[in-house]
């Protein structure tokens, strides 16, 4: 393959690290510079910190600059310009698309995007869409709904973009969805994992066709949870299609900021159109290195209609030690995002990631794809319960073998003990898009 | 990577091709057809500049 082919933009995605910082450098600073002069949200907020345009010269300058917290945002929406609020930074009339969050930590927060901000949002996919393998001859399956919620909207316009024919499988059922990608030979598809991973099992249970052997995807995005990087659920996703499975991490108020590319080595964070900071939890300091993990300030150095800057995302990331070898230099995350601040809990006193849990149920053959965790207290202790689903017909089905496998399993990557519960096939609840497994019911007792 | 690329004369036709748009804009009489295809060009422009004109005075 010719090197400029290797890319979407070989320009950008090879500079080296010290170009690429001076590029974040100059791109936030415009950015900054644009929200103080054109926005009364961010004008306020930094006048009220002290911080002026001029006043940013280095990256010692940025950390200076406020954080943005959603809660903020949520603080302002609802007023004029309606119903954004005075973060816009242009009127109402540039304003040509509208998202909000699913609100799965409160109130859904609203996103306005101008035209050029939605070219933007679809640059940032072609980019990761064309590191992922995709290419004009692809047919590219969307199985899902079309609504407020930015999910694979993104997808779907990168896609066009990089020439790819896109099938749009909105208000389909899940079967009409699995025939219809049949019918039309799809090669790639996106979706959660836990909807590919349902889909896999639909297709198998309802209409007797191995999505592996019987269809032809072959490339699968996964996004809006973090199974795409957790290796036990990726294989099985893997071994279900019969295809190649690549993450991608993205965020309604941020864009779509990471992706791995298809050497598999992580997650690539997009550093051309987004700055990344790592803060240490407890003492706020910056985290350079790959020593340890922190949460993630991020800012989209290039959104213009409703900026994002230093926005405090939660999500729980580390860089990684290595380079990949795909010839990018753009940093890879090591594991993913591993978690969001405010799901990484302390449980009878150790700090557990729920992700941790479903690397272990799902390196389990004999167990299914769904699991449920109940954290609740019994007086002053806490409690854990983890349900689990048998796979019926398995040569092994052994539950005390599986019942020891997984409390050795658990103890180790979790270091907790749990209550285990074994459920007939499909007596756990199933999830349509992002699933809601873990389930902390400590502050309603 | 970017000295294989003509990256200083390619961000010259992007900046060409924005102000070609922007006087067409310009001279439209505010005929819609006109301006919102021409911002729907400048959009696309933006996202040249992101691409290569951002990058001239760093590669």
């Amino acid at each position: 393959m010719k090197e400029v082919e290797k890319y979407w933009n070989p320009v950008v995605e090879t500079l080296p690290p010290e170009k690429l910082k001076e590029l974040q450098l100059k791109k936030f600073q415009n950015i900054f510079k644009w929200a103080y002069e054109h926005s009364k949200f961010y004008h306020r907020l930094y006048t009220d910190a002290g911080i002026e345009p001029g006043d940013i010269r280095t990256f010692e300058d940025i950390r200076r600059v406020p954080k943005v917290e959603k809660s903020m945002m949520r603080a302002i929406q609802g007023k004029d310009p309606y119903p954004y609020g005075d973060m816009l930074c242009v009127p109402l009339e540039r304003v040509t698309i509208y998202h909000q969050t699913s609100g799965t930590t409160g109130q859904p927060v609203y996103q306005a995007d101008s035209w050029q901000d939605w070219e933007w949002w679809a640059e940032a996919w072609a980019c990761l869409l064309y590191a992922q393998g995709y290419r004009d001859y692809d047919r590219l399956f969307l199985p899902f709904g079309y609504n407020i919620f930015v999910a694979f909207w993104g997808a779907h316009y990168g896609a066009e973009k990089l020439g790819c024919e896109v099938v749009p499988g909105g208000v389909l059922n899940t079967e009409a969805r699995i025939l219809k990608m049949q019918e039309l030979r799809a090669t790639a598809m996106a979706a959660t994992p836990t909807y590919v991973l349902g889909m896999a099992d639909t297709a198998r249970r309802k209409l007797a066709i191995d999505p592996a052997k019987d269809l032809t995807i072959r490339k699968i995005t996964v996004a809006g949870e973090a199974g795409g990087s957790v290796p036990a659920t990726k294989k099985r996703m893997e071994e279900a299609w019969g295809a190649k499975v690549y993450d991608h991490v993205g965020a309604t108020e941020i864009g779509a900021w990471s992706y791995e590319c298809s050497y598999q080595s992580g997650l690539h964070v997009n550093e051309a159109l987004f700055l990344v900071e790592i803060e240490d939890i407890d003492s706020g300091e910056i985290i350079t290195g790959p020593e340890k993990r922190g949460k993630m300030v991020i800012t989209a150095l290039d959104r213009m209609a409703q900026p994002c800057i230093r926005f405090d995302s939660k999500d729980i990331i580390q860089w990684g030690p290595d380079e990949c070898e795909c010839g990018r230099t753009f940093r890879l995350l090591k594991g993913g995002v591993i978690g969001r601040a405010d799901d990484i809990t302390k449980v009878k006193g150790v700090l557990l990631a729920p992700t941790s849990i479903e690397e272990v149920v799902r390196s389990i053959p004999e167990l299914s794809d769904e699991y449920e965790v109940l954290v609740t207290k019994k007086g002053d202790l806490d409690d854990i319960t983890l349900k689990v689903e048998l796979i019926p017909g398995q040569p092994n089905n052994n539950i005390e073998t599986i019942r020891a496998k997984l409390i050795d399993q658990l103890r180790i990557k979790t270091n907790l003990g749990y209550n285990l519960e074994f459920h007939e096939y499909g007596a756990l609840p199933r999830y349509d898009v992002k699933a809601k497994r873990f389930k902390d019911l400590r502050q309603k007792e | 990577m970017a000295e294989g690329y003509n990256v200083k004369e390619m961000a010259e036709k992007v900046q060409a091709i924005k102000e070609a748009a922007t006087e067409l804009q310009n001279i439209s009489s505010g005929i819609q057809a006109v301006d919102r295809n021409v911002d729907r060009i400048l959009a696309s422009v933006k996202m040249l500049e992101i691409n290569i004109s951002d990058i001239v005075d760093i590669a």
